[in-house]
């Protein structure tokens, strides 16, 4: 017993009592199991020790089964076949009977299903790729190279700026006292610190070839600049220009009323927000205005009642709900802040449709928490408004009515499936929502026949609380999967069936039970997977964890792969077609 | 090959027998025939004489330690354990002890059965048969500690060196006896006074707690063959002395004396940095004997080059200032002058420069004209060649010597080869139009190659296991590769096959390199050996035996008269090709040694390992680190010399590259002769710059003629 108190990673004598059971020998005594649960310990600790020495010949840091299985060679031991784990080893536990058991889960394969299944796709070839990760001493800021300034290091310093100072500080001081002169002259009085911010001759090129690029008439070229804004490393010195760029070229386009700069300038900011190696933060006083006036601002073209601008104000909202997805925390308070202004704008009686527009669809951003809190108490007196104009004379208004009630219908009903009990009354509907409540009916109803994409809006955050707790760091991260997704058999919890361990051993399932279904995943696995579910699986945990999906892979293998890693950067917005995204 | 007849070679064809016969013991666990580097009568040189004086308990004479190798007849043998047996029965526990001694007899010997059936491992560990009373052990070495710790500081850190082996015996004894909980206890109260770097080797020997369980594990085996070094100034020893003294009945004098070779120095006691400095390995520190021998560290002469670069200055326009040339005759002048430290040229047989070899020094000689030098104030470019879709599998990289082929060995067993400018791998011709190429043109090298054939990459297969390291030859006509399989292939880049298996390591090759002037190859394996082969023969022409542990890195020198080998007993070795001895071993690294590398100059050796530091040894001085550069977190997997000897490259797991200042270390180095007590340099500002790659651990460096870095690694997306 003291032993196994000092060596905590041992092979249990019930594990041994378990591992005989399931081969046909039982009962095993208690003495037996222990005398070879100690043996066994050892002998595995001695294997393991002698394949990190192939781990390290492997230039790898991860034990694989393969080291084992040399270890075992190199002593003269016949290596076990077929075990060859790829990153992925799915534990479960499960408990019942005062004990838990781990155990992998070895389910059962058809060979003739395997037979007929089509051949899988080969890996790609191992190939050579050349960049410069230094010239004359000095690393290009390119995507190849690391981004010179982590977004952990930029997070710091917009908490902090003035450890921006300190390290100057401390160079200038270590170089001091490299020379050996200068320890007198230790200045006492600061009146103020100041961070100088320079721009190389390059940067300025590089800042004007942009912004005009930009905001120019050539697309091409636009689409070029964009995306060296969303995906080149190092711009970080740059966003503060490019921000106000953003800023005041928002304010004096929506005086003029050019949608097209502000489209132009929504591109813009979208491209930096999906830059994963700048933090923003700092910069989010000058977006959120810019963002915010593209949402809710009463007039944005010359012909409200010809052009497009709902479209410019259903983008800025999605790029609202990404800016508060990313950089809302407790002590900024963005998100309460953001949907403050929005609801201030429903007061339908003084603001101009547009604006209520934009209101709704920003708000519907946000996610069903918000619209359920703040949408739907409000949907009353939208709708009588919606009511009066759709009837009213003016296309303007008519035309703006029938925009609301298209987002609206469009983006309740999810909200209503999951907080109203059916059956789902018409009569009900009428009284709660007036003019609207008809057509929410319908669609309630439809959503309530049609189990799919939202059963997993549904049942994603109900799963995540409990299984968050259990998640070990990266690289093993927890995949919540979806009802009746690919991966909805594995998720059994308190169904029922049967859940066999890969020694024979039954084990019922009791309704407490846990299940971890664990993960490692790469981006190149991930990307080759093409997995959606997989991918929004992950978002809620992975965030800022998705700093390396930019990868030379992704740029140097070409054209394979670009829409695998913006898939997870566009993350659950819809892929804007209008605008050319 | 065509140099393949020369006669010279013939005196080095017969592998030394010595040697091969010491390869067996190696792996055995036998105590009697290890190659021990340590000549026996030096330890009770050292410990005898100031001992006798005092202490009558502990006697042991230098003939008594010789009688043990030679073993005993069966006949007083027979008698040795009847006489034994007899005191036993008495209960006359010290004066069968002394017997002991006495006689190095150690075998155990049983009252109430007498037959012995002790199998080979048994009789080793019998050694550690002992009637000593197990709850004495913890108290014992407390003593020791306390003392330790009550010590002078100037006689502490040396003292202290005797903890950790102390500890480990006092552990295995008692296993052996069967006091187990005593045992686990004993290394769990006590294992917080031994420093650090030994926290690996006590885990693995704790994983040891039955008698059944110590036959067979490596690092034990190790312990018991190789007695643990420490080295000890006069005064220190003596007052190690006073306090054993005291103490003469218990296990800690018995495990000095039996256990340790204590290895005795005139001079000041070090201090604790010096201390720290050299221990590590496995057996301890270097024993000062095993590095005395010279080594003749120079450059061989450069050959007469003058002709043939004149004949191709003449080819080329004659554009060239008049100046410039002047200063080309004056290097060449320099380079014929005689280094006092070079070994005569003959000293090793090798092949005889070839036309196209002698182009090929032309060819360096002019790029080193153009290169660029690199300093403090002028650091390298770097270009980085990574691997995509091969995270994880990539094990071994390796750039030929003029920049132009790149070869890796991958997990999946495949081996390739990519041109990496933009010349094409060319196939050679088959044979029937080969048979129609006049032999004796002068471009006979490029037209028996088939134009159509060229490719940028080729893939080369046959290991059956990882392809644990690749070097491509000199002359780009042959690459050798080393396997998991334990194969060493040599495969020809002109018909892009291969063309020889080299078998004679038994378990997994880790290592395989070139020498510099070809022909020679060296490989090093999992069976603790280094060996030099050619290619020409298929059986090794040396068998470097001594590790305790896996060689896992080896390198030739300069002037290929001697090979560097690195190894999983945490030290380095440097071993003489003519006669394969061991000249140098250099201790230091607290883990298994990853990477080596020489110098061009070819008096430096700088050598990398897993505690992520990187040590410099000057190969002038005794086996002194001449300098200690850290600023790495992981493995370090590559080292590499810029061409004028000035920056050092390191290459990481932790997916960097770090440029160091080389000719600071030198500088500061030279100023002092580096002799035992100095420490090694570790300065800050030795780090010239870290360059971070993304998430690509780096594999391979390798600096081009003119001194641009070419470093290597898979990217792990």
């Amino acid at each position: 017993m003291l032993d196994e108190v000092a060596v905590p990673s041992a092979v249990s004598a019930e594990s041994i009592k378990i591992m005989g059971e399931s081969i046909g020998i039982s009962p095993l005594g208690d003495d037996v199991a222990r005398e070879l649960a100690e043996d066994i310990t050892y002998r595995l600790k001695n294997i393991v020790q002698d394949g990190k020495k192939f781990t390290h010949h492997g230039k790898r840091k991860r034990f694989t089964c393969e080291d084992f299985d040399w270890a075992l060679k190199s002593k003269n031991i016949e290596p076990i076949y077929g075990v060859v784990s790829s990153e992925f080893i799915p534990w479960r536990l499960t408990s019942g009977g005062g004990r838990d058991l781990h155990f992998l889960e070895d389910r059962e394969l058809e060979v003739s299903d395997i037979v007929t299944q089509q051949l899988p796709k080969l890996p790609p070839a191992a190939a050579v790729k050349c960049h410069w990760l230094a010239i004359e001493g000095v690393q290009p800021a390119i995507p190849e190279n690391p981004a010179p300034m982590s977004k952990n290091l930029q997070k710091q310093e917009a908490v902090d700026p003035a450890s921006k100072l300190a390290a100057a500080q401390a160079d200038t001081r270590n170089t001091r006292n490299i020379h050996g002169r200068g320890l007198k002259s230790v200045e006492t009085v600061r009146v103020k610190q100041l961070a100088t911010h320079e721009l190389s001759a390059e940067q300025q090129l590089y800042y004007k070839e942009i912004t005009e690029a930009c905001v120019g008439s050539d697309e091409p070229k636009r689409g070029e600049a964009l995306h060296s804004l969303a995906f080149d490393p190092g711009l970080h010195q740059m966003v503060a220009r490019l921000c106000t760029f953003i800023a005041e070229g928002v304010r004096v386009n929506v005086v003029q009323r050019n949608l097209a700069l502000l489209i132009y300038l929504m591109r813009m900011t979208k491209a930096l927000l999906d830059n994963n190696t700048l933090y923003l933060e700092k910069y989010l006083h000058e977006l959120t205005p810019s963002v915010l006036t593209c949402i809710v601002s009463r007039q944005l073209c010359l012909k409200p009642d010809m052009d497009n601008h709902w479209a410019l104000r259903d983008f800025a909202a999605r790029l609202m709900s990404q800016i508060c997805r990313h950089y809302n925390t407790t002590t900024n308070g963005l998100q309460t802040r953001i949907s403050r202004v929005f609801c201030k704008c429903l007061n339908v009686d003084k603001t101009p449709l547009a604006t209520v527009y934009g209101a709704v669809a920003g708000l519907c951003e946000l996610g069903p928490e918000v619209i359920k809190a703040l949408v739907v108490p409000k949907l009353r007196v939208l709708s009588n408004k919606i009511e009066q104009c759709i009837e009213s004379p003016s296309a303007y208004e008519k035309n703006a009515a029938v925009h609301i009630k298209g987002m609206l219908v469009k983006s309740v009903p999810p909200v209503l499936k999951m907080n109203r009990n059916p059956p789902d009354l018409l009569t009900d509907y009428k009284n709660d929502f007036g003019f609207l409540g008809p057509l929410l009916q319908a669609s309630v109803i439809k959503l309530r026949q049609t189990p799919g994409v939202g059963g997993v809006v549904v049942s994603a955050p109900a799963l995540a609380p409990t299984l968050r707790p259990l998640s070990t760091p990266t690289p093993t991260r927890i995949l919540h999967q979806s009802v009746g997704g690919v991966g909805g058999r594995a998720l059994v919890v308190g169904s029922g069936g049967q859940v066999t361990t890969t020694g024979g051993v039954g084990v019922a399932p009791s309704p407490g039970q846990k299940l971890i279904i664990m993960t490692s995943r790469t981006p190149g696995v991930q990307q080759g997977l093409d997995s959606p579910q997989l991918v929004s699986a992950q978002l809620p945990l992975g965030e800022g964890s998705g700093a390396t999906i930019l990868s030379p892979t992704s740029t140097a293998a070409g054209a394979a792969l670009p829409p695998g890693a913006k898939y997870v950067l566009v993350k659950t917005e819809p892929t804007d077609d209008e605008y050319g995204m | 090959m065509d140099d393949s007849d020369s006669p010279t070679y013939a005196s080095l064809a017969p592998a030394n027998p010595t040697m091969v016969n010491d390869l067996a013991s190696v792996d055995l666990p036998s105590l009697s025939n290890i190659p021990d580097v340590n000549s026996n009568g030096h330890l009770p040189s050292a410990v005898q004489s100031p001992l006798s004086g005092q202490d009558v308990s502990s006697p042991q004479t230098p003939a008594s330690l010789d009688m043990k190798s030679d073993g005993y007849s069966d006949m007083d043998k027979s008698t040795m354990i009847a006489v034994i047996q007899f005191l036993k029965r008495g209960n006359l526990k010290s004066t069968e002890e002394i017997l002991r001694k006495e006689c190095g007899f150690f075998e155990p010997v049983d009252v109430t059965d007498t037959s012995g059936a002790l199998g080979e491992e048994g009789e080793v560990l019998a050694a550690y048969k002992s009637d000593g009373n197990p709850a004495e052990y913890q108290d014992a070495f407390k003593a020791l500690s306390a003392f330790v710790e009550k010590s002078l500081d100037a006689y502490k850190y040396e003292v202290a060196a005797v903890l950790y082996p102390v500890l480990i015996h006092m552990y295995l004894e008692l296993i052996y006896n069967g006091h187990r909980g005593e045992a686990v206890e004993l290394l769990q109260n006590c294992s917080s006074s031994i420093e650090a770097h030994h926290a690996d080797d006590l885990r693995s020997i704790s994983l040891v707690t039955s008698r059944a369980q110590m036959a067979g594990q490596p690092l034990l085996n190790t312990l018991l063959s190789a007695q643990y070094t420490c080295r000890m100034s006069r005064d220190s020893l003596a007052h190690l002395k006073r306090f054993l003294a005291d103490r003469s009945a218990g296990p800690v004098p018995r495990i000095i004396q039996d256990r340790l070779n204590i290895d005795l120095v005139d001079g000041q006691p070090r201090t604790k940095a010096q201390v720290l400095a050299v221990q590590g390995a496995i057996t301890g520190e270097a024993p000062r004997s095993a590095n005395k021998t010279k080594i003749f560290y120079g450059l061989l002469k450069e050959p007469e080059l003058q002709t043939v670069i004149n004949e191709e200055e003449e080819a080329e326009d004659d554009l060239d200032k008049p100046k410039k040339k002047k200063s080309k005759k004056d290097a060449l002048q320099k380079n014929k002058k005689n280094d006092p430290n070079a070994p005569p040229a003959n000293r090793i047989p090798l092949p005889e420069l070839r036309d196209q070899d002698k182009q090929e020094r032309a060819r360096i000689y002019r790029d080193s004209m153009k290169r660029v030098t690199l300093s403090r104030d002028a650091l390298p470019s770097i270009c980085f060649y990574s691997f995509v879709n091969a995270s994880n599998t990539v094990c071994s990289v390796d750039i030929s010597d003029d920049s132009s082929i790149l070869a890796f060995g991958s997990a999946e067993s495949i081996l390739s080869v990519h041109s990496i400018t933009p010349a094409k791998l060319k196939a050679m011709k088959p044979a029937e139009q080969l048979s129609d190429i006049d032999k004796d043109s002068e471009d006979v090298l490029v037209r028996m190659l088939d134009d159509r054939s060229g490719e940028t990459q080729r893939n080369l297969m046959g290991h059956s296991g990882p392809v644990t390291a690749v070097s491509v030859s000199p002359d780009k006509a042959l690459l050798a590769s080393s396997g998991q399989d334990g194969t060493v292939r040599i495969w020809s880049l002109q018909t892009w096959t291969c063309v020889v298996v080299l078998r004679g390591h038994i378990y997994p090759v880790w290592s395989v390199r070139f020498s510099p002037h070809g022909y020679y190859l060296v490989t090093g394996g999992h069976d603790r050996t280094a060996r030099l082969w050619t290619t020409d023969q298929h059986l090794p022409l040396r068998i470097f035996a001594g590790h305790y542990s896996d060689v896992d890195v080896v390198e030739f020198h300069p002037n290929s008269n001697y090979v560097a080998s690195g190894s999983s007993d945490r030290s380095v070795r440097l071993w003489d090709c003519s006669n394969g001895a061991c000249v140098r071993i250099f201790t230091g690294h607290k883990g298994t040694v990853s990477a080596v590398n020489f110098s061009p100059c070819g008096r430096y050796l700088a050598s990398g390992s897993c505690d992520a530091r990187i040590l410099v040894w000057d190969l002038g001085g005794h086996g002194n680190a001449l300098a200690a550069l850290s600023s790495h977190s992981d493995t370090i997997h590559t080292l590499a010399f810029s061409r004028e000897g000035t920056i050092l490259a390191s290459g990481s797991m932790d997916c960097t590259v770090k440029i160091w200042d080389f000719a600071k270390v030198t500088e500061e180095g030279r100023d002092e002769d580096v002799n035992a007590t100095t420490s090694p340099l570790e300065d800050k500002s030795l780090l010239l710059s870290t360059f971070p790659t993304k998430q690509t651990p780096v594999l391979s460096l390798h600096f081009t003629r003119r001194n641009v870095l070419l470093a290597s690694g898979p990217f792990n997306g």
